[in-house]
């Protein structure tokens, strides 16, 4: 996958002018924000991998659908699901490349007194966006559009209704795509042309996360309208008004031929809203280019000061009250960060409203083992998330301060990143599973549950904390030693697996006391050691701000090192 | 009293710093100059105990500062050569996070922080995040942050570069006084004329050996050259400045 999409991207750079390629390859580069998620800090290496991830998925579904075909009656809600899952990719890639599309300062400093046009800038950083959300789409849908293709196009219309079907999936997937890119670009375009450089900074933050959280709610709150009869109730008229899955679900149809007369007002609104949103996107980005570029030099860096607004108050003693308020800084205000730790809390948030549309939905119902996996993988997700972004630096050039200011033994160190841990990954989750946890029923049982997952989230802690001599967000890492595409599916097997294990022997230990007694203790027993291993480590340990090269990388190769003799080469006087 | 004992540092077997020894005692400010590369940072580093030096010994009251470099930390401030700092705080979010670190009671880093911040002109943009500060600001938060714990080591690694001509004054009496105060000042600078004045002796290195260590006044006596420049000039530059500045010239002009 690695070699075609370096084969591909060399292939198509070539044709292209040189100053645009060179641009285009920069972009690429800050699009992705290898600095969160580097993978040799290679591109192609990304790409593929997270290529890699989203074909996986597609081809299980994809074989699913032919090995269990559904049938025909359920071709709009396999629909729905596809254009849904196309958008909630698109989403979170809109998310993970947030502002990059637009001039910033750097850009302006650095290319501007070269001789390089501005529309040049803006095609190279709309290649360098396509690139990534093209990847996306064709990689989410290869192993579908084949399997839904056979099992919805063939009957209708034999190997040429196949191919109809197949085109128009392509066509609308590929639609829905720019739709939603266009969108965002179109909002991001208006708060850069409207809202001063200095409020548009602040704004797009929050834009940002406000944007991650309607991606995952709509992904996963929407109703699923599976017949002809709910999409033309009167009752949902308004959702299928307001969401554009089912405009692209109605696009889909209009190309394929099968979608009923009624519906095809659907179909038209999604050629509305591409055309109103691509001239937005457009427009925006265009003015963006031509008026702002310069006026971007101009704007003071420099924000005036906001009063008393940043009292927080005091979280442990001096050195942990430092160490866990840099961290939520760190958090709060670097997007790399942010952006990492949201697709790991993307899992959580995604099982979250899963349970809250089910609370709304439903009756209080008994405590089950599916809410027991789920919040054992939620808290798992987090905790460990959290982690993963610890372990990516802020500024490693700021770091002098931290070894000339080490005035406390490692150990102390280790309890402030426990502190973090358990304040930003452990308590919120509690506190979520807790609120969700009001619909179960008996309460008992509830309270039981959530006794033994505060103990299971400090257990992850204490694993978290296993050789971890750093202070969060400080050293560097090597490049090569993230491999995403391993991570992705072994955080996905392990917790899931992990999660059914505890979750089948809490749900038995519910009816024996004895079990449920002997499991808190496990959980006890396990923290305890843990936690004296994590403090007798940290007693001699040293704190380090860089990883250490294996020793191959700073030789080269170039020194030899004989191997060692063994006992029985060595002449008999030298022996033991 | 600081002391340096034939302090070498070696990277990849290259020396940077070669058999250096010299002492700064309490009451002076002593000038540590030297060309780009000359090893003058490198030092400044090893007597933070940022890198280990690979031979010598680096001594503070008698001590190794190795014996307990928790407790030589505690008594040593350090302005380093280049602003870094964390951008994502603003510079009273820094020094408070500096001062929890180093223990100083709430209390007492809030008044000092605040006091330090007004007194540097930084007080009005305390709030403000440091990637937007110019390099003038940063350097005031850095000498806020290497003085607030009073040290009795001062380190000063090119404090005046990136200060505006007022600052720059300040500062320059503020190193007078912290030695006047009883504190060991070392500070390395490019600014010979700074230097001169307020140095009560200078230490001259030069492709990481040290080439004269006296007070400025015996220099110009012993070697008969009338300024710090001139000195400077004969010991640690090697080319002729004005016939390199013809080669570049007209290496663009062809």
């Amino acid at each position: 996958m690695r070699k075609l999409i370096q084969t591909l991207l060399d292939h198509i750079g070539a044709r292209l002018p040189l100053p645009f390629r060179v641009m285009h390859q920069q972009f690429l580069l800050r699009v992705v924000d290898l600095e969160a998620l580097s993978i040799e800090a290679d591109i192609p290496s990304f790409l593929g991998q997270f290529a890699g991830i989203l074909m996986m998925l597609s081809f299980v579904h994809g074989l699913g659908v032919l090995w269990f075909p559904p049938p025909p009656s359920q071709t709009w809600q396999y629909e729905q699901a596809r254009v849904s899952d196309v958008l909630l990719v698109i989403g979170l890639c809109s998310v993970l490349m947030w502002d990059t599309t637009f001039p910033d300062k750097r850009d302006v400093m650095v290319l501007a007194p070269l001789p390089v046009f501005p529309r040049t800038i803006l095609m190279a950083k709309l290649a360098a966006s396509a690139t990534v959300l093209g990847i996306a789409v064709i990689a989410l849908n290869c192993g579908s559009s084949l399997g839904l293709s056979v099992v919805f196009g063939a009957p209708a219309g034999g190997l040429l209704g196949m191919l109809r079907f197949f085109l128009a999936y392509w066509f609308t997937m590929f639609a829905a795509a720019a739709f939603l890119y266009g969108a965002v670009l179109t909002i991001q375009g208006c708060a850069v042309l409207f809202l001063s450089r200095r409020m548009f900074l602040r704004v797009s933050a929050i834009l940002q996360l406000a944007a991650f959280g309607v991606f995952l709610g709509v992904r996963f709150l929407q109703p699923s309208l599976t017949t002809h009869a709910e999409m033309t109730a009167p009752a949902n008229h308004w959702l299928v008004v307001a969401s554009p899955t089912f405009w692209f679900v109605a696009l889909l149809n209009q190309l394929n031929d099968s979608s009923p007369s009624d519906l095809l007002w659907l179909a038209h609104r999604a050629w509305i809203s591409l055309g109103i949103v691509a001239a937005g996107a457009l427009t925006s980005l265009l003015l963006c280019y031509m008026r702002n570029m310069k006026k971007t030099v101009e704007d003071p860096d420099l924000e005036p000061g906001t009063g008393g607004r940043h009292w927080i108050p005091r979280l442990g003693g001096s050195l942990q009250n430092a160490i866990v308020i840099f961290c939520l800084r760190s958090i709060a205000r670097s997007r790399q960060h942010r952006v990492a730790l949201a697709l790991y809390w993307s899992v959580v948030f995604a099982v979250a409203l899963s349970w809250i549309r089910r609370e709304i939905s439903n009756p209080p119902e008994p405590i089950a083992l599916d809410f027991i996996m789920s919040s054992f993988v939620m808290m798992s997700f987090a905790v460990l998330g959290l982690r993963g972004i610890f372990a990516l630096p802020v500024s490693l050039q700021a770091n002098w301060m931290l070894r000339v200011t080490q005035l406390q033994p490692t150990g102390q160190y280790v309890a402030a990143t426990r502190r973090c841990l358990l304040l930003f990954g452990v308590v919120p989750i509690w506190t979520m599973v807790a609120a969700l946890s009001l619909h179960l029923r008996p309460w008992p049982q509830t309270a039981q549950h959530l006794a033994f997952l505060a103990l299971f989230g400090a257990v992850l802690v204490e694993l978290c904390l296993v050789r971890f001599d750093k202070v969060p967000f400080t050293c560097s890492y090597l490049p090569g030693k993230t491999n995403i595409q391993a991570i992705f599916w072994g955080f996905a097997f392990i917790l899931l697996a992990l999660g059914l294990l505890l979750g089948t022997f809490e749900v038995d230990a519910f009816e024996n006391p004895l079990n449920y007694a002997l499991m808190m203790l496990c959980a006890f027993a396990a923290i305890t050691a843990l936690r004296t291993i994590n403090s007798l480590h940290a007693r001699s340990a040293v704190l380090y701000f860089e990883e250490q090269p294996p020793e191959v990388l700073t030789r080269l190769g170039l020194i030899f090192v004989p191997p060692a003799p063994k006992i029985s080469d060595l002449p008999k006087s030298s022996q033991p | 009293m600081l002391e340096l004992r034939r302090v070498s540092k070696h990277f990849s077997g290259i020396p940077a710093v070669d058999d250096v020894s010299f002492s700064a005692r309490p009451g002076e400010v002593t000038g540590y100059l030297g060309p780009n590369g000359s090893g003058k940072s490198t030092t400044i580093k090893m007597i933070t105990g940022l890198i280990e030096v690979t031979s010598g010994h680096i001594l503070f009251d008698g001590k190794s500062i190795e014996d307990d470099l928790i407790a030589y930390k505690r008594r040593m401030g350090y302005v380093p050569e280049e602003p870094y700092l964390y951008n994502h705080l603003s510079g009273v979010e820094y020094l408070t996070m500096v001062a929890d670190l180093r223990g100083i009671p709430p209390r007492l880093a809030s008044k000092r922080i605040d006091g330090l911040l007004r007194l540097l002109s930084l007080y009005d943009d305390r709030h403000a995040a440091i990637s937007g500060y110019s390099k003038g600001m940063r350097q005031k938060v850095l000498i806020a942050a290497a003085l607030m714990h009073n040290p009795n080591l001062v380190l000063l690694d090119e404090p005046f570069s990136g200060l505006d001509v007022g600052s720059a004054l300040v500062l320059r009496s503020l190193i007078t006084e912290l030695a006047v105060r009883g504190k060991v000042v070392l500070f390395s600078s490019h600014e010979l004329d700074t230097v001169e004045r307020i140095s009560n002796r200078v230490i001259i290195l030069h492709r990481g050996k040290l080439v004269a260590d006296d007070s400025v006044a015996r220099l110009r006596s012993l070697m008969e050259l009338p300024t710090l420049e001139a000195i400077f000039s004969q010991l640690a530059v090697e080319q002729d400045t004005d016939s390199m500045a013809r080669q570049i010239a007209d290496l663009i002009d062809a």
